[in-house]
């Protein structure tokens, strides 16, 4: 199987730096580095966001926790769909009308505090971080099942070809990356799973077993308790609206408008892609069950179609599969890179193209090393946990700070210390004392449907008491981020002057 | 940053970007944009276009918690439904797999063009506003 999966693996990497490259050409100003000086239109945008978006845990982990857990899997998909359900209702158009690049931008434009920006930019950096390590765990996991490479090979290739990307043409070039990996992992997923069908059927070999792949009986873990999958829905529901790398995305719309438009396309990519890995996974409980046991879930993409399809078939569907799950790899953590960079360039570099490529070596620099140092856990579960954090700390300011005129920047940050204070240590005290917490072991290690609301809770309070501080221009601001554009006076692509 | 400066083609600068206080892109302003933010009365229509999409957001986040609860409650309840299958999917498994999607994305399209028809009826109101006629004797629509 070596010699297709490499083939497979080396044409994805090959195929993203050459369109990089391409993107080069035209990518010229301070403006296509950051934001591709919003000239993306609806439909490349959303297929870019659901690029960035499908990352390791849903081309691999969602169908790895189907094999292990069963109906309560199917939450995972559900949750990161309607995460965006969240954004379009209560973020999209005002966050693209702020006219701020980043977070902290945002975060400095509405509460008008050089600290609040400072702590924005922190939590957004270790955020990113967070959500790059399990990208990399990915890879590593890939190369080492379907290569037998050494595993750091598939971290270390991930972050050579993602630095290369950036740093060669920033997100003009990144959107055109990220929008053909989107198709790139909806065909390799899609193809292998309706082949397995149609061979199946063909074969007359069980599909669902006659219903006896969804009994439970077959989950490796204990069915979850309401109280997870309450606490799950809510990170990754309020998760999603805190993402750096996909708030970066709406400023690439032209409008608000098509900001709206572009997240209702990105629901409609959602949804397609998600019915393959759930097929996946259901496969996956008759043909690959012992993955699950084997604590090696994860994998189940990579192996079932060679499990199914036997010999060559299944040998160049092996090889689609794995360039898929790179380009999910590559696409998340580039447009994370381009995130954090921008970020980290803006506070550190003073925002010079220069700096914006240190800081995308150094943004992806970091979490390889941290990968490299620790071991991989269920790559669903690990991002869900990011998702828990984001949803205590930047949520919560980005909510309050579109939709509340009281919000100061001493609430502000209040509130985003608390939730990462107490998410944080109980994420940590979940990992570290594991099932010795006894019914604790649960509230910590799914803290978000009390960490939350203690975030904003602490937001509310703090900015009530800080009332009299109130930023001086919060009604400008609330204009600019709620007045549409007008029809007749709307923004045209920059560009040379006709 | 601000302004458009007096009408020059902007030349193909060397790439910088002093945006770090983030006070970006005014130049995109429109009138009505200016108007809300001048005047006591654009501030009022600002708050109240504020307060239509605030409640439309939060009715359609209602709306669609209360489907994706309706589920595992429905389970609940009626255990039988546990039992019911199609093409030997368990019910459960194919609302949770499959028929949560249309609904996120019924939700998503009814409150797009909600969402455009109060900026609509903001748009108007400023007009009315701005065209000398009393603004209070603009229709509500």
């Amino acid at each position: 199987m070596t010699p297709a999966v490499l083939v497979g693996l080396g044409a994805v990497c090959v195929a993203t730096v050459l369109i990089s490259v391409y993107g080069l050409r035209i990518s010229r100003t301070t403006g296509d580095f950051y934001v591709a000086s919003r000239t993306v239109r609806p439909w490349w945008n959303a297929s870019a966001i659901g690029g960035e978006y499908l990352s390791a845990a849903s081309f691999l982990g969602v169908a790895g926790l189907i094999l292990v857990s069963g109906i309560d899997a199917l939450w995972f998909p559900i949750g990161y769909t309607a995460g965006y359900l969240m954004l379009l209702l209560f973020v999209a158009a005002p966050l693209r009308r702020s006219g701020a690049y980043t977070l902290p931008d945002f975060a400095a434009a509405r509460l008008d505090s050089r600290p609040a920006r400072r702590v924005t930019s922190v939590l957004v950096v270790t955020i990113g971080w967070l959500y790059i390590v399990p990208q990399l765990h990915g890879a590593a996991l890939t190369v080492r099942i379907t290569t037998g490479l050494p595993a750091w090979v598939g971290a270390a290739v991930v972050v050579v070809v993602v630095v290369l990307t950036v740093m060669a043409g920033g997100m003009r070039s990144i959107t055109f990356v990220q929008a053909f990996q989107y198709w790139l992992k909806l065909t390799a997923l899609a193809v292998p799973a309706v082949f397995a069908l149609l061979t199946l059927g063909a074969q007359g070999a069980p599909i669902t077993d006659g219903g006896a792949a969804f009994h439970p009986d077959l989950d490796v873990t204990d069915a979850a308790s309401l109280y997870r999958n309450v606490s799950l829905i809510i990170a990754l529901l309020f998760g999603t609206l805190g993402l750096p790398h996909v708030l970066v995305r709406f400023y690439t719309n032209p409008d608000g408008t098509a900001a709206r438009r572009t997240t209702v396309i990105v629901l409609g990519l959602l949804a397609l892609f998600y019915l393959f890995p759930t097929i996946f996974g259901v496969l996956g409980r008759i043909y690959t069950p012992d993955l699950a046991t084997g604590g090696q879930a994860d994998a189940t993409v990579l192996l079932l179609p060679q499990r199914v399809l036997g010999s060559a078939g299944g040998d160049l569907l092996a090889a689609l599969v794995t360039g898929g799950a790179f380009a999910a790899f590559l696409s998340t953590t580039s447009g994370l890179v381009v995130s954090l960079a921008g970020v980290v360039s803006q506070d550190l570099f003073r925002g010079s193209v220069k700096g914006f490529r240190v800081a995308a070596v150094l943004s992806a620099a970091v979490p390889l090393v941290v990968a490299l140092a620790t071991d991989s856990r269920a790559l669903a579960g690990s991002i869900g946990t990011v998702f828990a954090f984001t949803a205590s700390t930047i949520c919560p300011m980005l909510l309050l700070g579109i939709w509340w005129r009281g919000l100061t920047a001493a609430g502000a940050i209040a509130g985003m210390a608390a939730g990462a204070a107490v998410c944080g240590s109980a994420i940590v005290a979940a990992a570290v004392g594991g099932e010795g917490l006894g019914p604790f072991a649960e509230l910590l290690a799914q803290p978000a449907a009390w960490s939350v609301p203690l975030a904003f809770t602490v937001m509310v309070v703090v900015s009530k008491l800080t009332a009299s501080h109130r930023p001086a221009t919060v009604s400008r601001v609330m204009a600019r981020l709620h007045a549409p554009e007008r029809a007749e006076t709307g923004w045209r692509p920059a560009g040379p002057p006709a | 940053m601000s302004q458009e400066p007096q009408r020059r083609p902007p030349a193909r600068i060397r790439v910088t970007a002093p945006r770090t206080r983030a006070a970006a892109a005014r130049s995109r302003y429109s009138v009505s944009r200016e108007l809300a933010e001048q005047s006591e009365l654009g501030e009022m229509f600002i708050r109240s276009l504020m307060r239509s999409q605030l409640r439309l957001a939060l009715v359609v986040a209602g709306g669609f918690g209360l489907i994706l609860l309706g589920v595992p409650v429905l389970m609940l309840l009626f255990p039988s439904i546990n039992g019911m299958s199609v093409f030997t999917v368990p019910l459960p498994w194919l609302l949770l797999g499959a028929g949560v999607y249309p609904v996120i994305l019924v939700c998503a399209v009814l409150y797009t063009r909600a969402a455009a028809r109060n900026e609509d009826r903001f748009r108007r109101l400023v007009d009315d506003d701005r065209s000398s006629r009393p603004a209070w004797s603009a229709e509500p629509e």
